[in-house]
């Protein structure tokens, strides 16, 4: 690693300073951020450690919704009794991340921030509206997940800006499901991932496609699909059918763009069934 | 490029002693413990997060110490597997890995007997999968687990002595 000036601000309004300055990063759980310093690909002259802003460590699930600040780690959000119990597809998925040493430093935010196609904890909010609370010496800007993405491992964060925390709006209540594929458990990025989350009584149903784009994959037309949907078979085709229009997928060192393609089905099956497990009470059957 | 490597003065507990020490901003904890402690029990195998050999306890969290700077462990407590055994007695994990074999070219050990402490220390009577769970991010290219399973299980029984 290059030298670097290291600070570690005691407050927002300092943090927000800091970050003013050219070739300055953003140091949370350093998963990533030393993981690329280690390998040469990012030299920053600047670093601003946020673990010591009040601001981001607020963590907590109530009636009106979820927040979770900067500071929380994916290993609280794993052992969240409350959280499993009020949304346990961020639980589900928080635990497949990395290793216990990782998840013991790494973030959710940073998770979000790294912005990898395959991030783990991104299907998940996808599918439950997560918004991106960002501040900078102008103010706060709520930013909706699927803006935050911009491209591989770009979100749309500007220079001087950082984030607080990002919330998840009052939960209807539904159910999710996670799925992941990984070439070996804790030490592979996804292959693919997924994130299914249905609300029968509103006729909602959103799915969540990772490490099959640019950016995580948002389905469109899901809740139009599961109104009409006159049983399980019918929805599990019609949803391959979206996904393999929506969905581009690229060759790479974890698997080619077919073999992506051909587990998307099956992970949608695996989803189907896991969030209708009874055939029976289709909307219009 | 800067002109010079800015250093940073840090205070950290090791294994019950307080260091305070000059330490350049991209020092990470691993390079501490080795090079300014001569605490050479952590290995550097992979460097980036994925083999676990440099596994410490930070403010009793099981961390990869490669993945951490030094500054970032101003005011902490860490511990490693040098502190683990006291006045020549060694601990019941320790024990438990020698009786079952669990050691083999030994690379491995010091970073998988600070993820299993760290786990009994806040889980004094995991179930298999949960010790599977606590050493997924350390690789042992020796002994094929089962062993190093086994002597946890041991003192997983007996979690109340821990030691």
């Amino acid at each position: 690693m290059k030298p670097f000036q290291y600070r570690k601000p005691l407050s927002l309004a300092e943090a927000l300073e800091a970050l003013e300055e050219e070739n300055t990063r953003i140091l949370a759980g350093g998963s990533d951020l030393l993981v690329e310093m280690r390998e040469g690909k990012s030299h920053p002259e600047r670093i601003v450690d946020v673990k010591a802003i009040p601001e981001l460590a607020c963590f907590s699930i109530g009636e009106d919704g979820i927040i979770i600040g900067g500071r929380v780690t994916l290993r609280q959000i794993a052992e969240s009794a409350l959280l499993q119990k009020r949304c346990p597809l961020l639980v589900d998925a928080a635990r497949t991340v990395a290793t216990p040493q990782v998840r013991n430093r790494a973030t959710l935010v940073g998770n979000l921030c790294t912005a990898s196609p395959a991030a783990d904890m991104a299907p998940p909010l996808f599918v439950l509206g997560g918004v991106v609370v960002v501040a900078s010496k102008e103010g706060e800007q709520n930013i909706p997940i699927q803006s935050f993405f911009t491209g591989p491992k770009k979100n749309c964060l500007q220079p001087g800006q950082l984030v607080l925390r990002l919330e998840i709006p009052l939960l209807s209540p539904g159910r999710g499901v996670f799925l992941k594929k990984a070439r070996v458990r804790g030490h592979d990025l996804a292959t693919i991932n997924l994130a299914g989350w249905v609300n029968p009584r509103d006729g909602a149903m959103r799915v969540c496609i990772g490490a099959c784009g640019p950016t995580p994959v948002l389905l469109a037309g899901g809740d139009e699909l599961f109104r009409g949907a006159s049983g399980r078979e019918k929805l599990i085709d019609g949803l391959a059918t979206l996904a393999q229009a929506q969905i581009a997928p690229i060759d790479d060192l974890r698997a080619s763009a077919a073999y992506r393609r051909g587990l998307v089905a099956v992970f949608l099956r695996r989803m189907t069934r896991v969030l209708f497990p009874e055939e029976g009470g289709w909307p219009s059957a | 490029m800067l002109d010079e490597t800015p250093h940073y003065t840090i205070s950290v507990e090791v294994n019950g002693i307080t260091y305070t020490e000059k330490v350049p901003a991209q020092m990470t904890l691993l390079q501490f413990l080795r090079q300014k402690l001569y605490l050479t029990g952590a290995k550097e195998g992979c460097g980036v997060g994925e083999c676990g050999a440099c596994t410490v306890l930070l403010d009793g969290r099981a961390v990869d110490a490669c993945l951490v700077l030094a500054v970032e462990a101003d005011e902490a407590s860490v511990r490693t597997v040098e502190g683990e055994g006291r006045d020549g007695e060694l601990t019941l994990l320790q024990r438990a890995f020698i009786e079952h074999g669990a050691v083999q070219c030994g690379f491995c050990t010091s970073g998988i007997l600070l993820s299993a402490q760290g786990l009994l220390e806040s889980n004094p009577h995991p179930d298999r999968e949960e010790i599977i769970e606590a050493i997924s991010g350390n690789l042992c290219r020796c002994t094929g687990y089962v062993q190093i399973l086994e002597a946890i299980e041991a003192v997983a029984r007996n979690g109340e002595e821990l030691g």
